[in-house]
């Protein structure tokens, strides 16, 4: 039987997954705007799982405005990653660093 | 009529919201030529918005008559205090900008479009009463300010705080968000009072997760360390009226929401938090004094000072009292002032060519040829260190008594020994404008927009400001009551 | 408005205006400002003191403000005035006004007047303070106020190493004194739960006999305090022991001395043991020590007066010497003697340093006595003051008929010291005897070598300065004067002038005291119980002794004061060689003396250097070895330390910066758990 832990774990795997690709990845931006996907799948598999054991709409719907968030969020990301290619010429995370100390 | 009551009780943001939706046509089709006449137009819905957002403050409006949306929302006292803040903020950064993109050619019309709608979006943070409501309010903010840091297309730094920017806040989304989906499984609500309900008691460790998540995305929205990283990186980067944006209105608002999901939310659960915050505190504290001293670039040492007055700020959330809030408040609306007090200052430090000066070594002997300039922001440095008899010290005052009448003398002692670190940098760049060789750099003037918002910051700072603590005490208790309202 | 308000206060506006106008209003404009109020306030002091001798007068406290009210310790600023005070009132006021008028013509050529004048008012306004204080704090307030002023204006010329040398010194030894002062207020106020002056010395007489436990011994509490508050006295006093910054304090100008160190400010000391004589009536053992400590400086302060060359420094010693005598007066219970010799004192002994400022002034600042001579004919109104104060320090006078100044008031305590009858007021006797002779003797031996023989000025660098600095400006027709040595007769050219009447007008009033302040002032002062209106402890039974005493104790200090006048003259005008002889046979005696006892080196030696070692050691091993090591200099390296590691973790690469968020949130995560 398929019970509640199940899921949470799943998406406790997931959210981890997301977390350590931002920060293993050092070559691609690209990478990490799929991680961040990754951490929001995560969540809403949580969201979910957790609205259909609790017999509440509530998550499901927080989960879709979690969908539509993410949508515009991986716009944004992108077009923001295409002026920084403009600009720099890469997209590999180790260069972005003209800003430190 | 209920739906009626709730449109009346968001007014200012289906101004800001409406408005902003008309400006972005008028941008469309006026193009940038019209970008100005925008600008102008979205200061008056500000304005507008924080008039409509005024009289919850000024009735101390408080309890159920405030809920709007079934409970999505709250339009008390608290809310409306930060708001207020937030517009002032929003609309100070929309006067100093055109100055600054024009220069480079870069005055688009989005950008104040941009600020409406990341206003709204911390209006509703403010007012949230709902993990939900809380999540779309934070977006809307976020979603605009990535856009907003990255605004120099053609600028590499700018492109460069934007992008990473935009990867922390979103992993601190995702920390946020994993975290409220945590607390609505083991809370089995997203309301905030329902959560509160529901918590009160035992804490199960799902909710405890749930609980340091929510907090740790908060965190990175106030910038308190160890969630600051970005701070200093994307203050340097952004364009300077951005960075005025950033330093200002978001950090009310994240600042407020805070406070509100610790008050309403886990307010049941203050010993489990209430030991994190003062470690957050502390740590911002040094960390903002530690990296401010190695500072060099002007930007990057209010990144700094930003981070380190957070955690004093803070110290007034770990008092975890009504006072606490009041002075957090108090503290708050001060910051305000010093900061874009401080960002305007470094907006009018220009060369001859009207280039923006940002290197405190550029600055030297200041006072010799911008002799107020220099006074103005020697006070605002001297105000942002604490040191009496500036409006800066009575913000530190009010959140060490807080802390000291909570019974938390340690941490009161320990802060206020952190803040001599802080000093060092503050008075470095007084002493770097008032006793070096002068570097004859910034010489270039500004207009009377920047002399204006100077002045009236500089003259709030000053000890003259201490004829406003009755009436703005006065605010922050009503607001603090409205946040502690139980009903 | 009461005039003790009017009194007090215009010393300090005119402080207040003239030091903070400074160069701003210009040195006229500060000097008539400081002097007119000064004279302002002698006048009303007058109008105060008159009342009182009249017997008319009534003690009253005019309160000022609210100072302090916390628990228990209550006390106000509030202004006393009984005889006492008014006695205080006139000599300070009259001396310090004198002295304002003499510094216009003395200090004509200073470039920092307004700043001296401000002191000069500053001071007296201190002194006001300390003498009309109706509490121990207020008192201590213008005790401390005259030692500030005192600092400042023996600094005046700060610019002079030895000046700065000599503030320091008054302003240390009397933190010694200043200690005692400080324990003994404090532990009056422990003992009497007030710090109000009448309340204690009501409260007194019953304390007589009540003992207290202090590290396991078992001590007279009255005793105890006022052996404490005496020690104040002593410093203040520069009495025995700590009297070695009364001489060095001479550095300062000569009007400061006449002021401070003559008249008022060292007679502080004095009239507090005469303030609070209900106080020292009931602790038997602290007047002995009074007595003692009086008799014996009175001697030792008048043998060095015999050895010294500087013109102010047998002045000051003599200063030292009479205070002694006020002192063992008190000692024995005269506190009225003690009043009057501090009252004719305070006119005789200003005049003598304001006389002698005139010497030098006429003299180009020369002031080694050896370096003088012959001077009677060219300043003869200096000398004639001169005269009248020497008179008056030396007692001249007939019994019943007229006598200066000092014969009565110094006479009257030689026979109440006889007629207390204890030995140890023999003793004082003896010493006051002694130390009678010798001040005859140095007195004389100051007017001799000054006024009397033939001018010695060529061998004074000061002269020889003066007289070139007159041929620069000269005209070149004067050959003759080129050549020092050809005059032969030991001017070197030098014609010394006479001082400007801003000057000689104080002289002409304070001889007009030294002369009748005795004859005048001798009935209410000894003999009037009225006068004092219980504002110190009045001895009925002493003073009728005081008349009873032997003949030839009365006729004790007519005298040794013939004897000194005698050797004096035939020492230093008779036959001049024969101090060079006496120096010869007892050279360490001389030597003993010229050196003023050994008490600097000895003090040197006991205190100094080991203060010095000791202040060492904390200062390169305690201060900078342990506490800015570990302190500020150990905070500044871990901030730089903490800020290079801020700087590199904050490295600008986004996966370290999502590492250090992950690290918080951990963290976090495992604080809550654990």
């Amino acid at each position: 039987m398929i019970g509640i832990e199940h899921y949470v774990v799943v998406s406790a795997i997931l959210f981890v997954l997301g977390v350590l690709g931002i920060f293993l990845n050092r070559k691609n931006v690209i990478v990490i705007l799929m991680a961040i996907e990754l951490i929001l799948l995560a969540v809403n598999i949580n969201l979910v799982a957790f609205s259909a054991f609790l017999g509440d709409l509530t998550g499901q719907i927080f989960a879709m405005f979690v969908l539509t968030v993410a949508a515009g969020e991986a716009a944004i990301g992108l077009a923001i990653l295409v002026i920084y290619f403009r600009g720099r010429g890469t997209i590999a995370v180790e260069d972005a660093n003209r800003m430190k100390g | 009529m209920e739906f009626q009551a709730s449109l009346a009780l968001v007014a200012p943001e289906l101004v800001l919201s409406l408005s902003g939706l008309a400006l972005l046509l008028a941008a469309a089709w006026g193009g940038d030529k019209a970008s100005r006449l925008i600008s102008i137009l979205a200061v008056a819905a500000l304005v507008g918005a924080g008039f409509l957002a005024a009289p919850a403050l000024c009735n101390g409006a408080s309890g159920p008559d405030t809920l709007a949306f079934g409970g999505q929302v709250k339009v008390d006292a608290f809310a409306a205090f930060a708001k207020l803040l937030i517009y002032l903020a929003a609309a100070a950064s929309l006067i100093v900008a055109p100055a600054f993109f024009e220069r480079v050619k870069a005055m688009r019309a989005e950008y104040p479009v941009l600020v409406l709608f990341a206003a709204m979006g911390m209006g509703i943070m403010v007012s949230a009463a709902d993990l939900v409501t809380l999540y779309i309010g934070l977006e809307l903010n976020s979603l605009a300010a990535y856009v907003l840091a990255a605004f120099l297309r053609t600028d590499e730094r700018s492109a460069e705080a934007g992008l990473k920017y935009f990867v922390l806040g979103a992993l601190a989304s995702g920390f946020l968000l994993y975290g409220m989906s945590l607390t609505y499984g083991f809370a089995g609500t997203t309301s905030f009072a329902g959560i509160h309900a529901a918590l009160a008691g035992d804490m199960s460790k799902g909710a405890l997760f749930g609980l340091v998540f929510v907090l740790s995305g908060l965190a990175f929205k106030i910038s308190a360390a160890p969630f600051h990283m970005w701070t200093p990186d994307v203050y340097e980067g952004a364009p300077t009226p951005v960075t005025t944006f950033f330093a200002s209105a978001p950090k009310v608002a994240a600042m407020a929401l805070t406070m509100r999901v610790v008050v309403d939310a886990f307010g049941a659960q203050v010993q489990a938090w209430q030991q994190i915050v003062m470690i957050v505190a502390l740590v911002s504290i040094v960390v903002g004094a530690l990296g401010a001293i190695g500072q060099d670039n002007i930007k990057r040492l209010m990144a700094y000072s930003s981070i380190n007055n957070v955690g004093f700020i803070l110290i007034g959330l770990a008092a975890a009292t009504q006072q606490g809030a009041s002075a957090m408040l108090v503290y708050l609306a001060i910051y305000v002032a010093m900061t874009i007090g401080g960002f305007v200052a470094i907006l009018m430090l220009k060369d001859a060519n009207g280039e923006p000066v940002e290197q405190i070594a550029q600055i030297a002997g200041l006072s010799s040829h911008r002799k107020v300039l220099a006074v103005c922001l020697a006070m605002i440095m001297f105000s942002l260190a604490g040191i009496p008899p500036l409006f800066g010290f009575w913000g530190k005052f009010l959140v060490f008594q807080a802390a000291v009448q909570a019974g938390m003398v340690p941490l009161a002692a320990i802060g206020i020994a952190a803040s001599v670190i802080g000093a060092f940098y503050y008075l470095k760049v007084v002493k770097v404008m008032y006793f070096d060789e002068p570097a004859n750099v910034a010489v270039g003037k500004s207009d009377w927009a920047h002399q204006a918002l100077l002045a009236i910051c500089a003259i709030f700072i000053s000890p003259l400001g201490y004829l406003l603590t009755g009436w703005l005490g006065g605010m922050a208790d009503k607001a603090a009551a409205a946040l502690y309202f139980v009903g | 408005m009461h005039p003790i308000l009017l009194i007090v206060f215009l010393p300090l506006l005119a402080a207040i205006i003239g030091g903070l106008g400074n160069r701003g209003l210009g040195n006229t404009v500060v000097k008539s400002l400081t002097t007119g109020a000064l004279f302002a306030s002698c006048g009303l002091s007058w109008m105060t003191f008159i009342p009182f001798l009249a017997g008319t007068a009534e003690a009253s406290v005019v309160p000022v403000l609210t100072w302090v009210h916390s628990g228990t310790l209550t006390f106000d600023w509030a202004l006393r005035v009984d005889a006492l005070t008014a006695i205080m009132l006139v000599v300070i006021t009259t001396v310090s006004a004198l002295v304002h008028l003499y510094s216009w013509g003395y200090m004509a050529e200073d470039p920092d007047q307004p700043r001296f004048f401000a002191y000069l008012s500053l001071f007296t306004f201190a002194m006001l303070m300390l003498v009309t204080a109706n509490n121990l704090v207020q008192m201590f307030f213008g005790w401390e106020g005259v030692g500030l002023a005192s600092y400042l204006l023996i600094g005046f010329w700060f610019k002079k190493p030895s000046a700065n040398a000599a503030a320091i010194k008054a302003f240390v030894v009397n933190r010694v004194g200043d200690l005692g002062f400080m324990l003994g207020i404090f532990g009056t106020y422990l003992v009497f739960q007030t710090t109000s002056i009448p309340e204690i010395l009501a409260a007194a007489p019953g304390m007589s006999g009540a003992s207290m436990t202090f590290l396991g011994m078992h001590l007279q509490t009255m005793d105890v305090l006022c052996i404490l508050l005496f020690i104040g006295a002593m410093g203040k006093s520069a009495q025995l022991g700590l009297h070695t910054w009364l001489p060095d304090a001479m550095e300062g100008p000569t009007p400061v001395s006449a002021l401070i160190h003559a008249a008022t400010m060292v007679t502080a000391g004095v009239f507090m043991v005469c303030r609070l004589s209900p106080m020292f009536e009931a602790a038997p053992v602290a007047l002995a020590m009074v007595t003692f400590v009086g008799a014996a400086t009175c001697f030792f302060a008048a043998t060095i007066g015999t050895t010294q060359w500087d013109i102010k420094r047998v002045i000051a010693y003599s200063t030292c010497s009479q205070l002694g005598y006020m002192f063992f007066a008190a000692g024995v219970g005269a506190y009225g003697a003690a009043m009057f010799h501090l009252f004719t004192h305070a006119f005789f002994k200003a005049l003598l340093f304001l006389g002698a400022g005139s010497v030098i002034h006429a003299m180009h600042h020369e002031q080694d006595m050896r370096y003088y001579g012959g001077l009677r004919k060219h300043i003869p109104l200096t000398f004639w003051a001169m005269m009248a104060g020497t008179l008056a320090i030396t007692g001249v006078g007939i019994a019943d008929v007229f006598g200066f100044a000092g014969f009565y008031s110094k006479d009257a305590i030689l026979e109440v010291a006889w007629a207390r009858g204890t030995e140890l007021s023999h003793f004082a006797f003896w010493m006051g005897t002694i130390a009678a002779l010798l001040t005859s003797f140095y007195s004389w031996r100051l007017v001799f070598l000054t006024f009397f023989g033939k001018p010695r000025w060529d061998q004074s660098e000061h002269i020889q300065h003066a007289v070139h600095d007159d041929h620069g400006h000269a005209a070149h027709g004067h050959d003759d004067h080129a050549h020092h040595d050809a005059h032969g007769d030991g001017t070197a050219g030098y014609h010394p002038h006479e001082s400007p009447v801003s000057m000689l007008i104080p002289l002409g009033v304070l001889s007009i005291g030294a002369i009748f302040a005795g004859l005048v002032f001798a009935p209410p002062f000894l003999q009037s119980e009225e006068f004092w209106g219980g504002a110190i402890y009045y001895n009925e039974a002493l003073l009728h002794a005081m008349h009873g005493v032997p003949v030839w104790v009365k006729l004790a200090a007519t005298v040794v004061m013939l004897i000194g006048v005698t050797t004096a003259w035939f020492a230093y005008i008779k036959d001049t060689s024969i101090p060079g002889k006496f120096v010869a046979q007892f050279r360490m005696l001389h030597a003993f003396l010229y050196n003023k006892w050994y008490f600097d080196e000895l003090y040197n030696f006991l205190f100094v250097k080991p203060a010095f070692w000791l202040g060492r050691q904390l200062w390169m091993r305690g201060d900078v070895g342990l506490i800015d090591r570990f302190g500020p200099n150990g905070a500044a390296w871990v901030v730089a330390r903490g800020t290079l590691a801020a700087k590199r973790v904050q490295s600008g690469y986004l996966y370290s910066y999502a590492l250090v968020m992950l690290v918080g949130l951990v963290a976090a995560i495992t604080w809550v758990m654990l």
